[in-house]
């Protein structure tokens, strides 16, 4: 099967002019010609099949949006080869972007003071998607989500929910074969996250379109995706399966215990240097224990061990996950 | 590639000139329908628009108070090239407001959402936003043109409105180069703000005679920063019978060629700005 994007040995570099600092310093910068150069993307190779789910992890200035922007065809790489639906994104961004849909974080592709079904006309005619895909398209929507409370609405007068519904559904009318998905769910509440997470989930498998999620929500990533990858400093650090991420700290449980007031202390416990049963009975003689409850490390937290840079061993206790495709 | 993707790429036809209006045209509705529903803001901002005019107006005419003629030019004569300057504003204001916007937009990142569609970022950027303040300034205008005309005793032949019209739209050619180069500024420096102020208050020179310049000025503002042609120049197409200057005739060839290199340094400063702002 052909791959929806393909990148070998990536870099991209930009340059930085040096500040100087105080009067003297600005008067040196206007005339100075002294750049720095920083690498943003190091030697990144990633196959993505088409209709994948992929979890694009990584915390702030890792260099996320750095690859999510050459994979769109906005920037050009420093070196190396991409490939996004068998065309080279940055030689040809118009063409490119046909076949693709973005939602960039909280920032509105709508229309501003245009209600959402005259932007999706718009959207429609930009795209020259013919009249029957479009109305298949729109009766998907509303098998879906419900789009009557906002169809009429413009998009100023939107809650962030709303708003972020919109950009979605707007991303996906003119069925691009994928979608960049950055930070999709980010200050929203339970109920719209868990809508949101459903819509994706829906048109990716009614249509199969690849999508590309960025994210910092552990709970998108879990609802939503098998793979994920992880970059870290420029360097992909992680490119398999999410269950196989767990295995890296087999060793760990997360212990949780209620207290005598009723609160729960958290716990992340390494089995190989503590015993847990230690930990509760060492805590039992400072407070009264209620109730405990022992649980796998969730994904955030292994995450959040990865980021710390801790060591990722997979643990030999557990069958080693099959290598991702 | 599969079929549904060469399938895809067949449908796409150019997107051409007939494409651009018509998508043009639809945003303009719909945006007019909008802001029509927000009416307080509407005729608030006509009024400010109108108040601003009638204020030029009057320094215009104060000043007339004390120079019955400015270089030649007496005051029907003076009268006509306001009135023709402020037509020749009005689209740089309607259709290109949105300049305005650039520098933060740039600053902030969010620029970068008009990379992600299939047609051309400068007319995505410029088609976003529609001013109707520039309204008020074009009914005052003509008003003011009208009775220049007819005081100055110009015959309306069918000749004079063609070029009226035409070297209309060459002024206004000159005034949106102006601001789309200075706009586009913010690509590479940090103070564009200031460019963009400066530029737009060089407008206030347009309703001179550029006659009254000398030397480095006239050369300046003539080649580099071409007020002249915002009203001077191609005004002159109508109020002078024999002798018009060669340039005036240059203008519209001109007017095309400005406007082209200012949307050229737009768009290099597209693919020049990397987009770190996020």
């Amino acid at each position: 099967m052909e791959n929806a994007i393909t990148m070998k040995n990536i870099c991209k570099d930009f340059k930085v002019l040096k500040r100087h600092e105080g009067l003297k310093g600005s008067i040196r910068d206007l005339f100075s010609r002294d750049y720095q150069t920083i690498s943003a993307v190091k030697d990144v190779s990633l196959e993505i099949g088409k209709g994948e789910i992929i979890g694009y992890l990584g915390p702030n200035g890792a260099g996320k949006s750095t690859t999510i922007k050459m994979m769109t065809g906005v920037l050009e790489p420093t070196s190396g080869e991409i490939i996004v639906n068998g065309r080279v994104p940055y030689k040809d961004r118009t063409a490119n972007s046909e076949h693709i849909g973005v939602v960039f974080g909280q920032r509105s592709q709508l229309w501003w003071s245009l209600p959402l079904i005259e932007s999706f006309k718009l959207l429609r005619d930009i795209y020259m998607v013919p009249k029957k895909e479009y109305e298949s398209m729109i009766e998907l929507y509303r098998s879906l989500v419900d789009i009557e409370p906002i169809l009429h609405k413009p998009v100023r007068q939107m809650s962030l929910g709303q708003r972020t519904l919109s950009d979605i559904l707007a991303a996906f009318l003119h069925n691009p074969d994928i979608v960049f998905l950055d930070e999709p769910t980010i200050g929203l509440d339970v109920a719209m996250k868990a809508k949101i997470r459903d819509l994706i989930r829906g048109l990716n498998q009614e249509k199969g379109t690849t999508v590309i999620l960025t994210t910092h929500d552990m709970g998108d990533v879990d609802a939503l995706c098998r793979r994920i990858v992880i970059i870290d400093k420029g360097q992909k650090i992680y490119d398999n399966d999410i269950d196989h991420l767990k295995t890296y700290f087999g060793s760990y449980r997360t212990l949780r215990m209620r207290l005598s007031d009723d609160t729960w202390e958290e716990r992340v416990i390494d089995e190989t240097k503590e015993d847990v049963m230690d930990v509760i009975l060492k805590k039992q003689k400072e407070q009264k224990i209620k109730d405990i409850q022992l649980q796998e490390i969730s994904t955030e937290e292994v995450i959040k061990k990865i980021y710390a840079g801790e060591e990722a061993e997979p643990s030999s206790e557990n069958a080693p996950a099959p290598e991702a495709n | 590639m599969n079929e549904n993707a060469i399938e895809k790429n067949i449908r796409k036809p150019k997107r051409g000139f007939g494409f651009y209006s018509r998508i043009y045209r639809k945003i303009l509705v719909q945006d007019l329908k909008s802001k029509m529903s927000y009416r307080a803001d509407f005729v608030i901002s006509t009024f400010g628009m109108i108040m601003t005019n009638v204020a030029g107006f009057i320094t215009f005419l104060i000043l007339f108070h004390n120079f019955p003629t400015i270089n030649g030019w007496d005051y029907h004569h003076m009268l006509f090239l306001y009135g023709f300057s402020l037509i020749a504003l009005t689209p740089v204001q309607c259709f290109f407001d949105n300049n305005w916007n650039l520098r933060f937009m740039v600053q902030s990142g969010d620029f970068i959402k008009y990379c992600f569609r299939p047609i051309n970022v400068f007319f995505y950027f410029i088609s976003e936003v529609f001013d109707v303040k520039g309204l008020g300034q074009l009914a005052f205008g003509i008003g003011t043109l009208v009775y220049a005309w007819s005081h100055i005793g110009i015959p309306v032949t069918a000749l004079a409105i063609l070029k009226l019209v035409v070297f209309l739209l060459t002024a206004s050619l000159f005034m949106i180069a102006i601001m789309n180069a200075a706009a586009a500024t913010c690509f590479w420096i940090q103070g564009s703000g200031y460019v963009m102020v400066i530029m737009f208050r060089f407008k206030d020179f347009a309703k001179y005679p550029a006659s009254i310049f000398s030397g480095i000025f006239r050369i300046l503002f003539t080649f580099v920063i071409p007020i002249a042609f915002v009203a001077y120049y191609p005004s002159l197409s109508i109020l002078e019978a024999g002798d018009v200057p060669m340039l005036t005739w240059c203008a519209p060839a001109l007017g095309v060629l400005f406007f082209y290199l200012s949307y050229k340094f737009w768009m290099l400063g597209v693919r020049k700005y990397d987009f770190t702002g996020s």
